[in-house]
């Protein structure tokens, strides 16, 4: 008995000895994202884009002469899991830098691991405005918040769209929640009345009960915070039930995934997002074209991030000139990043802005841009 | 008050599917007694092959249905006659954890072959509403629930009126007698094991044309699946249905008239009541008390 | 008894020595998962192992402890040493509630009242938001003060001498718990209800005693995770950290007291080492787990004392253990 906890502990002491000796070879890059689960999808669409940035960024030498290399670790969005990985990561692997964690709950625990080793993080997904309020040092965050969108778009909502009298429905996790509050926050300042808040948990496929409180209530448009699987199945079931009220929602709901799942039902759907394929500029052509080479199909939300989370890291690695971690927080602070979707930099506390943002409307089964803001420094 | 009808209506809908989807368990779960956890799976395999079966091979529905039925029979047949047929007289722990072990295996094999996409299964009937008075539904919902009807009929008929069925009522009450008239209890089994996997399967597809199949969806599905059945009696036909009914009205109402954040915790807390109260449900069969 | 009791202090003595071969943080990381995985497994098997009913509601205890802990020290303010012990009070508590209910019922009835209970609880954390803040969980959980001068190491350090202690304490309990008389009814109920009763032992008295157990530790083991990891959220009512307890009791074997930590080694090195196979890792592990149920039916202990047993007999001495899984009797 004791010689098998004794082997096992030994076996584990020889293993650790050997990752102990690394050599200066590829520059590595630590990326936490949820590959099983039930946001796999859009965390392996993040990988997606993630690799594709390092891809091209090989192709022309990598980082002073050095090649790129992704060490891709699944959080699972949970924050157990996710710090697990992170601790890994930084012992193990001894990346100098990390992405992730997807879920904001996820990223406020590797937050804190990251802070601890003095790693830099940056975050290209997590939306909860408070990430950045929490006095790290380390942290970065590249995404749109969703105080950041509803500032930007609810004038546009309240105005152009002549709403006055909105229902919301979020899914019930901190992302949902987060963004029903910003976004009734915004537009109540505008005058527009909240007439119904409901939440539903992440799975849910019924949603008749939901949709006919709405119809009951009648409001002149309907905002939903809500993913790909979630949205799809709401959208599509508050067509069948008859419903003809203006929808918005934000999410990832402009992607080919989402009108494809949705059918005919997303005819007419607003949706407020950081990122659609066919947004304006020459970056995002040939963006869109390097992708569909790759993958076949048309990049989304998430894949974007991954590419622009990547490529921001990377220009912060080349401009620290090492791949030391404190330096490379300091570059971040510089980062003036040219992205598909417009122009990153960060505020001392690390939250991102510059970058665009688009109100599209889908047509025809596709997305038509009407408005392209840039977000403004918070 | 006027929206009654309509939560009625949305309850008895989602109640009949509930009630499908159990009554593959309550099959399993009364007469062999293990509590079969990969139920959930079972269903999402439904979906998933009926999506293969709809988009990949271009059959149309029912075709699809049939070749979903033939391929999850043989399946859980094959997993009762080689896993669950080893550990039958240990008590139901070595069940409940191979059955634990099963669904862990399959849901993240399922991921790895057809991914976390959600999938579309082709209704037969296309959406859009049908009105009666002020109630809104769907003709594919309708159908859904017709083709229910049919598959609880169906599998009544089979154990009431076949001799495979009653050979299953015989081991039911009694395997060693049911052994000594001559019943092979082992095929038996198998049979049951299949013909619940079927049911969950098929409820799987059916489901999967209305709303979507997701291969991460077993564990819910085995949750309300359990709930159902503790409501209704283990092992009891009319249970299932009734359970399945009583759960969708139930979460309907309760959704409508207070949050419909907190739906889920009703059929957990209806459990423990019944449990506490009524614990062979409330169509008991048995009257035993350990 | 004796070969169970000198295993342990054995192994509690190989892993106080640990920290001081080792200072890869990550290593001690996993060591620091083991051994709260080990006090969860320890507690589990209170229930599963010597009363003999399989519980699937033991995170219903981990995560009262959590929050407890959660909310004691973010909202009043209390030092670890106080939550901590405070976490496992609370969790005793719901124990005693969740036990006074459900230790009524047997079989697949206990097996999903637990269930129940657990996601009760998980939608109540999940949609509480005034108190639990819901789905955004607790973050921030206070470190101790005196851990914000040292290093990362000595503060790994130190988090490896608390779960060392809380395991030795765990440890320490269940020994004495199995070892004393209530112990010994309780493995009496395991094997035949009906002939404990009848020699006068209260069936519910004592399969009490061993959940009330069984959920003060799980809580401390609570209360030590919100403190490590620094963030508690309704995730830790979730059925999958509850198949990974419950994993860890039967590869072990359950109804032994060394069962629980071999179960904890192998089952977090297994998740551990399996990150490599990436998307493979979970479809491996639900294969696992049908082998161990096919194979080992009671766990790598179980089979190790079965063969001891087998030796014994062979050369004539008797064993002195208690007999190890249930031959439990079915009610025809």
């Amino acid at each position: 008995m004791k010689f098998i906890t004794l082997s096992i502990s030994g076996l584990l002491f020889l293993n650790s000895a050997a990752f102990a000796a690394q050599p200066s070879g590829p520059i590595r890059i630590g990326v936490i994202q949820p590959m099983t689960g039930s946001v796999a999808y859009n965390g392996q669409a993040y990988v997606r884009g993630a690799k594709l940035a390092v891809a091209q960024r090989n192709a022309t030498g990598g980082i002073g002469g050095r090649q790129v290399e992704l060490q891709i670790e699944d959080g699972q969005c949970q924050p157990a899991n996710s710090v697990n990985a992170a601790e890994k990561l930084i012992q193990r692997n001894k990346v100098p830098v990390l992405a992730g964690a997807f879920c904001s709950s996820a990223t406020a625990a590797v937050m804190a691991v990251a802070e601890k080793y003095k790693i830099p993080l940056l975050s290209g997904v997590s939306s909860k405005a408070d990430l950045t309020e929490k006095g790290m040092k380390y942290f970065f965050r590249s995404a749109e918040t969703d105080r950041l969108m509803a500032k930007t778009f609810s004038k546009i909502l309240a105005g152009d769209l002549k709403l006055k009298t909105v229902a919301y429905i979020g899914v019930n996790d901190d992302w949902g929640r987060g963004g029903v509050e910003d976004f009734e926050k915004y537009l109540n300042e505008l005058g527009v009345k909240s007439v119904m808040k409901e939440y539903f948990d992440h799975g849910t496929t019924d949603y008749y009960t939901l949709l006919t409180k709405l119809r009951a209530l009648n409001p002149d448009g309907v905002f939903v915070a809500a993913e790909t699987q979630d949205g799809s199945i709401l959208v599509k079931q508050l067509k069948e039930f008859g419903i003809e009220t203006k929808v918005f929602g934000v999410g990832s709901w402009a992607t080919s995934d989402f009108i494809g799942l949705t059918g005919e039902a997303s005819e007419g759907i607003y949706a407020a997002v950081p990122y659609v394929s066919n947004m304006q500029g020459d970056r995002n052509r040939s963006f869109v074209e390097n992708y569909q080479k790759q993958y076949k199909q048309l990049p989304g939300k998430y894949d974007a991030s991954g590419y622009n989370s990547m490529n921001i890291l990377m220009q912060a690695i080349e401009r620290a000139g090492s791949d030391e971690p404190e330096k490379i927080r300091d570059a971040l602070h510089k980062t003036d990043y040219d992205a598909p979707n417009g122009h990153f930099r960060f505020t001392e506390k690390g939250e991102g802005y510059g970058f665009d943002t688009v109100l599209v409307q889908i047509q025809g089964g596709k997305t038509n841009v009407i408005t392209q803001a840039q977000t403004d420094k918070p | 008050m006027e929206l009654l009808p309509q939560y009625v209506a949305n309850g008895l809908v989602i109640g009949s599917f509930y009630a499908l989807s159990a009554l593959g368990l309550t099959l399993i779960l009364g007469l062999m007694r293990v509590v079969n956890f990969a139920h959930g799976e079972l269903y999402m395999m439904g979906g998933v092959i009926g999506w293969w079966a709809t988009t990949r091979l271009g059959l149309d529905f029912f075709s699809g249905l049939l070749l979903v039925a033939v391929v999850l029979g043989l399946f859980g047949w094959l997993i009762d006659r080689f896993l669950i047929e080893r550990i039958r007289d240990q008590g139901e722990e070595p069940g409940i954890l191979l059955t634990i072990g099963l669904s862990i295996f399959l849901a993240n094999t399922a991921l790895l072959l057809v991914g976390t996409a959600p999938l579309k299964i082709e209704s037969p009937l296309a959406g859009g509403p049908i009105f009666l008075g002020s109630v809104v539904l769907t003709k594919a919902r309708l159908f859904a629930v017709a083709v229910s009807i049919v598959l609880m009929i169906a599998t009544y008929l089979v154990i009431q009126r076949t001799r495979l069925g009653r050979a299953m009522r015989a081991t039911f009450q009694d395997p060693m007698a049911a052994k000594l008239v001559g019943i092979k209890t082992a095929n038996i089994y198998a049979g049951t094991f299949a013909m619940g996997t079927v049911i969950a399967s098929l409820s799987g597809m059916l489901l999967g044309s209305i709303y979507s199949t997701q291969v991460s969806i077993g564990g819910l599905v085995s949750m309300k699946a359990f709930v159902v059945v503790i409501l209704g009696g283990m092992g009891s036909f009319a249970g299932a249905i009734v359970g399945g009914l009583l759960l969708g009205l139930a979460e309907a109402l309760w959704g409508g008239y207070v949050a419909t954040g907190w739906v889920d915790i009703i059929g957990f807390v209806l459990v423990i009541l019944t449990l506490l109260f009524r614990p062979y449900g409330l169509f008991a069969k048995r009257a035993e008390r350990a | 008894m004796n070969i169970q009791r000198n295993c342990l202090a054995g192994f509690m003595l190989l892993a106080a020595v640990l920290p001081f071969l080792v200072s890869d943080q990550y290593i001690l990381h996993v060591a620091i998962i083991v051994m709260f995985y080990a006090v969860l497994a320890t507690s589990l098997n209170l229930v599963v192992g010597y009363v003999g009913e399989f519980s699937l509601g033991h995170t219903a205890f981990l995560g009262t402890g959590a929050y407890a802990a959660a909310l004691l020290s973010t909202q009043a303010g209390w030092p670890m040493w106080a939550t901590v012990p405070a976490a496992g009070l609370c969790a005793a508590v719901m124990g005693t509630f969740i036990g006074a209910i459900t230790l009524r019922l047997h079989g697949p009835f206990f097996v999903i009242i637990t269930l129940s209970f657990s996601e009760v609880l998980r939608l109540i954390a999940n949609n509480w938001v005034a108190v639990t803040k819901g789905p955004m969980g607790i973050a921030g959980v206070p470190q101790p003060a005196l851990l914000s001068g040292m290093s990362n190491l000595a503060g790994k350090h130190f988090y490896y001498g608390i779960a060392w202690g809380l395991l030795a304490v765990a440890l320490y309990l269940a020994y004495r718990f199995v070892n004393s008389n209530a112990g010994r009814a309780a493995v009496a109920i395991r094997e035949n209800r009906y002939v404990a009763q009848s020699i006068g032992i209260r069936p519910l008295h004592y399969s009490m005693m061993a959940l009330v157990l069984g959920a003060f530790l799980s809580g401390m083991a609570g209360g030590f995770y919100a403190h490590y990891i620094s963030f508690v959220g309704p995730e830790m009512f979730r059925f999958a950290f509850m198949v990974t307890m419950i994993t860890m009791v039967l590869i072990g074997g359950k109804g032994t007291l060394i069962g629980p930590l071999v179960g904890a080694l192998l089952v977090t090195f297994l998740e551990e080492y399996l990150r490599e196979a990436q998307e493979l890792r979970l479809s491996l592990f639900g294969l696992i787990v049908i082998a161990i149920v096919l194979f080992l039916p009671n766990g790598i202990m179980g089979f190790v004392t079965s063969r001891r047993e087998k030796y014994e007999k062979k050369n004539g001495t008797t064993p002195a253990s208690m007999p190890v899984s249930g031959t439990k009797r079915r009610s025809a």
